[in-house]
């Protein structure tokens, strides 16, 4: 309470408080629950098929491969059809690994000197957890940071199929039991690259974001 | 043609909308489910917000309580004037546009960049969002294009939609890497995790919570919800009745500034709690449940009302069957009443919502509302009167009725049908007269009772 008001002055929190109570104590009838039974998501059979299938409507690439030195391959590739620049990557030591077996010839800049600058062609990340059932990547603040998956133009993700779980309840529920939030200022499910739809309802790829996310996926046990 | 934009933008809305119901094993499962969430958490708001707050506190973020607009906009006021901002950058947030936020800090000499392309493009017209999701669904591209070159780069040559995001997008990057600080809505409050969660596509939401170096979320206080959990139906059922996609692109969760370690993110995070006549809809036993709402748009796509008249005719930032409720509570009965009476009461609205408002008799129940409370005007109401004590005197009535015969017959008599002084006029001006009957209602009844 007292390292509250030493915050922020709140001259208006008791009566604001006082007011939702008081309306509160206004009964409202309430009806009967959802019964239990009742299946609102068809369960995710295949996660992997499943993945792959979103990536696709959600308009991201997702290149599945054998091992480390595939996605190496898969990664250089990845670069080789951007346009000259700066990348930034994760400072980790699965991703340290992958650049050196990359090896591009581009300046890095690792998060652990600072934010992406905005010039940057590419961010290199981690991520927390896959989701199948929507085609999704979770990222945290722990992955780069919060610039690392929307400044650049190219989002690359680094993943291993042992990443994947079935549907956005077991990911939020993971997350929730992990404290993620408690370890991380930010986190956000990312479901392809971004987007707008403001002109005349017309689907445009790229908008503040990236234009495109490609998943490099490696086949873990 | 602005009537023919709308129609096209809806058309392809309802195409989506319908598509990504699909997606959903049990569409109605899923609305009493996100209905439940939202009913929990808003009858029991002051033990949720608490603990949103707790844990936001906790985390070295701010949490501030506005009664009303005024207050809510002093803050954020004056937090950007201690902190020395000049600049700030906007995402989408309805609530700002509820307590017109943007035009306090421009006034105080802080240059306000709407962010989301569709309020960018109102922004540069110097008008409202015309709809809450599709803030621009009113123009076409040539009208944007044409804005463009007026307000930004006379050299635009184009009107394809992906060249005039581009030329948004550069012009927005140097707002996004000026400002100090970013000023976002919130979709949900997680009181649990302590965290907001923001629903995005752009991505704009994310470079305005990501780069500058405070972040102030303004927020409403009903959009608390219980569990991290939640967002699992919570976020698929946004984007479905919002745009019809399966999920919205960026589905973002912030819990307080950038923590140590970490490589980016604001010193400083601000929320903003606002109430401005929400807690007293909370002691409404028949619409307490308009505080659910999730703000997706999906009443305002289907009401056949909004796709006629649009979304700036109704004059609120609210627009829709949601606006048209939800109004009166915010801005006054006397002054908003008349929306309520803007429908067919067709029910389109109640059978779309997520959360399940019935926002069909919530309209009916305005209308009463307004004249129990005596916003109707005294001529209306001294009609009412008169008409009320003619009905329940049935002498009075008859005697009417015979008058209004016997007159009529004298002006048909005279030739006078569709005249000045035919009092019904507005009928027979164009038409034959219809014929008299010979005698009333009440002596026919008479007599075929007499008869049988």
């Amino acid at each position: 309470m007292q390292t509250r008001e030493a915050q922020t002055e709140n001259p208006s929190r008791e009566r604001i408080l006082e007011r939702i109570r008081a309306g509160l104590r206004t009964v409202v009838p309430q009806p009967a629950p959802l019964a239990s039974d009742r299946v609102i998501f068809e369960p995710v059979a295949n996660p992997l098929e499943r993945f792959q299938q979103e990536c696709v409507s959600n308009l991201m690439e997702c290149a599945l491969t054998a091992d480390t030195a595939a996605s190496a391959r898969q990664l250089s590739e990845v670069l080789q059809s951007l346009p000259a620049g700066e990348i930034f990557v994760q400072d980790d030591p699965s991703l340290r690994r992958l650049i050196e077996l990359a090896a591009p010839a581009r300046a890095i800049r690792w998060s652990s000197e600072g934010a992406p600058s905005e010039a940057s062609q590419a961010t290199i990340t981690l991520a927390e957890a896959l989701i199948a059932q929507t085609g999704s990547i979770l990222v945290t603040a722990s992955c780069g940071g919060r610039g690392a998956s929307v400044i650049a133009p190219c989002h690359i993700v680094y993943a291993n199929t042992a990443q994947l779980v079935p549907d956005l309840a077991a990911a939020l529920g993971r997350a929730s039991e992990e404290r993620i939030l408690d370890r991380n200022s930010f986190a956000c499910v990312i479901s392809g690259s971004s987007r707008t739809a403001d002109i005349e309802k017309i689907l445009v790829q790229g908008a503040h974001g990236p234009r495109r996310l490609v998943v490099i996926l490696e086949n873990g046990s | 043609m602005h009537r023919e934009i709308i129609r096209r933008g809806m058309d392809s809305y309802d195409v989506a909308h319908l598509k990504g119901r699909a997606r959903i094993k049990d569409w109605e499962a899923a609305r009493q489910k996100c209905q439940e969430i939202r009913r929990e958490a808003v009858n029991h708001l002051d033990r949720y917000l608490l603990q949103f707050e707790e844990k936001v506190v906790a985390r070295g973020g701010h949490v501030f309580w506005a009664a009303n607009s005024e207050e809510a906009c002093t803050y954020v006021k004056s937090l950007a004037t201690r902190l020395g901002v000049r600049t700030v950058v906007k995402s989408k947030s309805m609530v700002t546009e509820e307590i017109h936020l943007s035009p306090v800090l421009e006034k105080a000499g802080i240059k306000v960049w709407e962010t989301d392309l569709g309020e960018f493009i109102v922004q540069l017209r110097e008008e409202p969002p015309y709809h809450i999701v599709t803030p621009a669904m009113h123009l076409n591209r040539g009208q944007i294009a044409q804005l463009f070159r007026e307000k930004l780069d006379p050299a635009i040559a184009t009107d394809d939609p992906r060249d005039l995001m581009a030329v948004a997008r550069r012009k927005l990057r140097e707002a996004f890497f000026a400002a100090e600080m970013g000023i976002s809505g919130a979709n949900f409050l997680v009181a649990d995790t302590g965290v907001i969660a923001i629903s995005t596509n752009e991505g704009n939401g994310r470079l305005c919570t990501s780069v500058p170096r405070i972040h102030v979320v303004v927020t409403g206080i009903e959009k608390v919800i219980p569990r991290l959990e939640d967002l699992a139906v919570l976020w698929p059922v946004l984007a479905t009745s919002g745009t019809g996609q399966g999920i919205t692109t960026y589905g973002t969760l912030i819990g307080g500034p950038r923590r140590p370690g970490e490589a980016d993110g604001p010193e400083e995070f601000h929320v903003v709690l606002v109430d401005n006549g929400r807690s007293q809809l909370l002691g409404d036993s028949e619409q307490r449940e308009v505080l659910h709402c999730i703000r997706c748009g999906a009443c305002l796509n289907i009401c056949p009302v909004f796709r006629h008249i649009g979304g700036h005719t109704y004059g609120t930032t609210y627009p829709g069957p949601i606006g048209s409720v939800l109004t009166p509570h915010l801005d006054g009965i006397a002054r908003f009443k008349h929306l309520s009476y803007a429908s067919s009461l067709c029910g389109a609205c109640t059978s779309v919502c997520p959360v399940k408002i019935d926002l069909a008799h919530h309209l009916l129940q305005n209308r009463r509302n307004a004249t129990e409370a005596g916003a109707t005007k005294s001529s209306e109401r001294m009609m009412f009167r008169a008409w009320r004590s003619v009905m329940l005197h049935p002498r009075i009535y008859a005697l009417g009725g015979w008058s209004a015969r016997t007159a009529l017959r004298i002006v048909y008599g005279l030739g006078l049908a569709g005249s000045i002084v035919d009092p019904m006029r507005v009928w027979n001006r164009y038409r034959s007269p219809v014929p008299l009957p010979s005698e009333s209602f009440r002596a026919r009844w008479r007599k075929d009772l007499d008869a049988n």
